[in-house]
């Protein structure tokens, strides 16, 4: 008889979405075959943890097996290679693995000195120093990506590309564009520390873009398509008939780009506005509209 | 692999491929000029893909992570050759070996 993959995740049937998905990273960075290289048992226990996350993380499956209509084992998923695999057979030819730091394993007289700090396989060299610079760029530069050019006190200009999605404070790297190395060793990197100027109107939250969006009156009491600007152009939306002031409406996919793939969303706040100048229809007809004089938006404030 | 099928295969775009490859977490063999990725560095990038998603590690713990990775399974091959010298002698010098070691704690 297999565990429920409420037993497998150590939370209680009603835990909330938060608590699957805190309990899940807990295990996982305790378990990942890739972060205990050598513990067997750890490959098999991730993956009833993984399993159990695939099922409960995802609120649709999570309600089929909590009514019955799956079992635990859900989906099949593909074997999975991990690195760690690949890392013990030594099939990655030393590009990661690195030694450099057991060369206190012995004395330099020592006849096993070379076996760890690899000394005597291969001439001792030194990478270049790296080389720190700051830039100052635009939201929509950080958020739709873009090519700059960095001043350097001595040498050509550099180029760098920002990458779609770059957040306030992220650091570029330049490879080899830092100090020369010695003894035929790598140049070191510039390090481009980014920070981000705030933006009119567009505020970024996490992986998402909120804003204000202006309507009129006309707009706000009938619907209707209107053009909304989003970070990478203008779309069309359609709002619906009476719609409010602070009504907030979702464009899936329209925020910013993420680390791991795919896109924030765009969340739009409607705000309803008045024509500039007084209109004499206008008023004519508020003068004459009981229900509007009856409404009280403020009775839940006690006014 | 090229680095377009890699992206496809990890469900990224080439841009945060881009920026792994500056912060060094992956080093891809250069072959006339084009990046080639073995399925070891595919490997590596799902686990990358794991640290920043649903561990929410952020980009610094990252390169803390990879870096003391690197380190173990330098570590781990070294020992592993040590494992193999010694066990290529007598059972003499294995058990001496043994004995100094236990001697130790």
């Amino acid at each position: 008889m297999s565990r429920s993959p409420y037993e497998v995740l150590e939370v209680s049937k009603n835990a909330t979405q938060k608590d699957i998905q805190s309990a899940y990273r807990k295990l996982a960075k305790k378990l990942h075959p890739d972060l205990n290289p050598g513990d067997k048992q750890a490959e098999e226990k991730f993956k009833a943890v993984s399993a159990a996350y695939a099922l409960l993380g995802d609120e649709e499956k999570r309600g089929k097996y909590d009514r019955g209509e799956i079992d635990e084992t859900g989906a099949e998923t593909p074997p999975r290679q991990y690195y760690r695999d690949y890392a013990s057979a030594g099939d990655t030819a030393g590009r990661y693995e690195s030694a450099h730091s057991f060369s206190d394993f012995g004395d330099t007289d020592d006849i096993f000195s070379s076996f760890f700090s690899q000394r005597g396989r291969r001439q001792q060299s030194g990478r270049g120093r790296d080389a720190h610079f700051s830039m100052e760029i635009d939201f929509l530069e950080a958020a739709n990506g873009a090519k700059k050019q960095i001043n350097l006190p001595d040498g050509p200009p550099l180029d760098l590309t920002i990458p779609p999605g770059t957040r306030d404070g992220q650091t570029l790297r330049l490879r080899g564009k830092g100090e020369p190395g010695f003894n035929g060793g790598t140049a070191g990197d510039a390090l481009i520390e980014i920070s981000v100027r705030p933006h009119p109107f567009y505020r970024q939250d996490g992986d998402d873009v909120r804003y204000d969006v202006p309507i009129s009156l006309s707009e706000a009491v009938l619907g209707g398509k209107i053009r909304v600007p989003t970070l990478d152009g203008a779309v069309n939306v359609t709002i619906p008939a009476n719609s409010n002031t602070g009504k907030t409406l979702r464009l899936k996919g329209k925020g910013l780009h993420r680390k791991a793939g795919g896109h924030g969303d765009a969340y739009v706040t409607l705000q309803v506005v008045l024509p500039q100048a007084p209109d004499p229809d206008l008023t004519a007809f508020v003068e004459g509209w009981e229900t509007g004089k009856a409404h009280n938006p403020r009775r839940h404030m006690g006014g | 692999m090229k680095d377009t099928e890699l992206c496809r295969s990890l469900e990224i775009e080439i841009t945060i491929l881009d920026t792994w490859i500056e912060h060094r977490w992956l080093v891809p063999e250069e072959r006339d000029g084009a990046r080639q990725f073995h399925d070891s560095d595919l490997a590596r990038a799902r686990l990358i893909q794991d640290l920043i998603g649903p561990m929410g590690v952020n980009e610094d713990g990252v390169d803390v992570a990879m870096q003391l990775l690197d380190q173990i399974h330098g570590l781990r091959g070294r020992l592993g050759l040590l494992m193999q010298a010694i066990r290529s002698q007598d059972e003499e010098v294995q058990r001496r070996i043994l004995a100094l070691i236990d001697e130790e704690h």
